[in-house]
């Protein structure tokens, strides 16, 4: 099955939700024409990144009229949207929609709120609990991601053994470092490029990145959207910092022809990951003994000080 | 890595190196500041762009940056020599207008410094620098004029501050945002005058090094005599930069380089073939320079205060110019 996707590369005005609803309508119906089955927009298209107290002034909760509207210009046509959402106790999220035949089927609320070096997120935002693939109407299930969600390894794995054959990651990735070095010179996309055709590879799936454009106070947004197929290999690459709607075919199919042929997500030892994980996390709480710590280190450290506790508790203690 | 023509002096050498680690893209460069550039107008609300240009290479390059972002026509660039300036910073600036053919304005500093110190007939005693804040104190008092007995320094600050007074003023008559023009190096080594050429709406090139600064110079084609001379603030006769303080700035780009960029200990510095005496000296002067590089602390007493407490954008909506 054939899938026409259109990454909407664009550039959000910052705080300015009625401006870039509209641009959202308009670009829904231009992908619509253009013959897209899914148009995905970047990391809070609808109200720009860099919010810092404006952030609750354009949030929506998950009932506002307005995103009704937007769902409601997705008959025959999923898309992928993000803004502020407000929950019912007040909490901010970074949050993905995916929107389908005029309905809201499914909310990602950003995991990981990266809160260093630029990076505010965390003081302005609470992160998501919920990490989840989803079935959609394209006839494969859906796994979405928000930029910084996919700097971590576990995201895109997750999403891929919990059912999902697309996964999509929504982007607003400030550029930085210039050095000529970098492939195409700029650092930043370097880097991207690199997990995105990783993640699509280990994970037998497509990637979908798109990636805002235009400016932020002092932060320029690069885009370079991009479609990835499940054998790691770019299937298209925006340019980078040119706004646009740009269209890309994929086979669907590639992905059972991918999976058949280097059945890496058959091989996955779930068993054997939940029980390390488990393990790893009882050592960090102090509830086990750490193979890795200096030996009689306390329970839940893992360096032991120069001048011993006197009375070591939990397990280091055990061990004595 | 392409190979750059780097002018050369009249013995064949090139005037300047350019550090290998500080290399960048210079069409990447060219294509995120005047993306930059067209979007602070636009968010701000504003058209048009007003600039000193001194002779040097920074304004020089701002200037070709403004020029391809929005139009020589929609850029006004400031000459304001002081009597004292030399006449080839007129002669390089001028040139910079012919270049790009944009609106140009001459405002002689002069009459301005001197009613205020007098008249100077010995601008430009030898100073420390323009360095701000030092406990050096007070200077003596001396019974001379000030015209003779103030250090080039409070004259440079001074300068600078008119500089900027008259490009606000030019601000208001041409209807543009003032455009900054300082370099990464020299702000890191507080080799500015805090509300003098400090002061600007935004700055297009101060996450570049000089180094940087001049690579993009070279691919933007910034006249050769801009990009060959030593850099200099021209206070007095004859001052370099590099003179002035005893670096190279290509030495003095890679140590803040390692330093602030890629996070590397003085030890670590030093471990890369840098004088340990150097490394330590550029510490110092980051260090006390960092008061030039933020807004001034308000006393925190309210429930909400602006850059502590109470933090938005500043081109949120409603902001811009109508």
């Amino acid at each position: 099955m054939s899938l026409r996707i259109a990454l909407a590369q664009v550039a959000p005005q910052l705080g300015a939700l009625d401006e870039n609803l509209r641009r959202h309508h308009e670009l829904l119906e231009a992908g619509r024409a253009a013959g897209a089955g899914l148009v995905v927009f970047p990391e809070l298209g609808l109200t720009g990144y860099l919010l810092q107290d404006l952030a609750s002034e354009v949030a929506m909760r998950l009932d506002d009229p307005r995103l009704a509207a937007l769902a409601g210009a997705t008959r025959d046509l999923s898309a992928v949207v993000s803004f502020v959402e407000e929950s019912g106790d007040h909490r901010l999220f970074i949050a993905a929609a995916l929107l389908e035949d005029g309905e809201l089927r499914h909310i990602h609320r950003k995991l990981f709120l990266p809160t260093y070096g630029l990076f505010d997120e965390r003081r302005f935002f609470a992160a998501g609990d919920v990490l989840r693939a989803t079935p959609s109407r394209l006839g494969v299930g859906v796994g979405i991601g928000i930029c910084e969600d996919f700097w971590h390894l576990g995201v895109p794995q997750l999403l891929a053994l919990d059912g999902a054959q697309l996964l999509i990651n929504p982007s607003s990735s400030p550029g930085r470092d210039l050095a000529a070095t970098n492939e195409v010179g700029l650092g930043t996309a370097t880097s991207w490029r690199t997990l995105m055709r990783t993640y699509a590879q280990i994970t037998t799936s497509f990637v979908v990145f798109c990636n805002r454009v235009g400016v932020d106070e002092s932060i320029s947004f690069w885009g370079g959207s991009e479609v990835i197929a499940p054998t790691g290999e770019a299937l298209f690459s925006a340019p980078l910092f040119d706004e646009g709607l740009y269209t890309v075919d994929v086979e669907l199919a590639d992905v059972r022809r991918e999976r058949i042929s280097l059945p890496l997500l058959r091989d996955e030892r779930l068993e054997l990951q939940a029980r390390e994980m488990t393990r790893i996390v009882a050592e960090r709480a102090g509830l086990a003994a750490d193979s890795t710590a200096d030996p009689g280190a306390e329970a839940g450290l893992d360096v032991l000080p120069a001048e011993p506790l006197r009375e070591p508790i939990g397990f280091a203690a055990r061990r004595r | 890595m392409v190979a750059l023509d780097i002018p050369r002096d009249a013995e064949g050498r090139p005037a300047f190196e350019i550090p290998v680690e500080l290399e960048i893209d210079t069409d990447v460069a060219r294509r995120v500041i005047t993306d930059f550039i067209r979007s602070q107008l636009r968010q701000a609300g504003f058209e048009r762009c007003v600039l000193g240009l001194s002779g040097g290479i920074d304004s020089a390059l701002v200037a070709y940056l403004v020029a391809d972002a929005i139009g020589a026509d929609l850029l006004l660039t400031v000459l304001m020599p002081y009597q004292t300036s030399s006449a080839a910073s007129r002669t390089d600036a001028e040139a910079v207008v012919a270049a790009l053919g944009c609106p140009s304005e001459l405002v002689e500093i002069s009459p301005m410094v001197d009613a205020y110190f007098g008249q100077a007939t010995a601008a430009g005693q030898v100073g420390a620098g323009r360095e701000e804040g030092t406990s050096a104190g007070p200077e003596a008092t001396s019974t001379a004029p000030e015209a003779t007995s103030a250090s080039a320094v409070r004259r440079g600050n001074f300068m600078a501050r008119i500089r900027m007074a008259v490009l606000y003023d030019r601000s208001v008559t041409f209807g543009g945002l003032v455009v900054g023009t300082g370099n990464k190096t020299e702000s890191l080594i507080g080799y500015t005058t805090l509300f003098g050429d400090s002061a600007s709406a935004f700055n297009p090139i101060g996450d570049l090094y000089k180094s940087q600064v001049r690579q993009l110079a070279l691919a933007m084609g910034v006249p050769t005599a801009i990009l060959a001379k030593a850099p200099s603030a021209d206070l007095w006769p004859d001052q370099t930069d590099e003179g002035e303080g005893e670096f190279s700035y290509a030495e003095l780009d890679r140590v803040l380089y390692w330093r602030i960029d890629r996070r590397r200990s003085v030890d670590e510095v030093v471990a890369r073939g840098f004088e340990r005496a150097l490394v330590e000296r550029v510490d110092g002067l980051v260090a006390r320079s960092e008061f030039k590089r933020q807004m001034p602390p308000v006393a925190k007493l309210g429930p909400r205060t602006p850059g502590v407490d109470y933090l938005y954008p500043r081109r949120r909506p409603g902001s811009a110019r109508t």
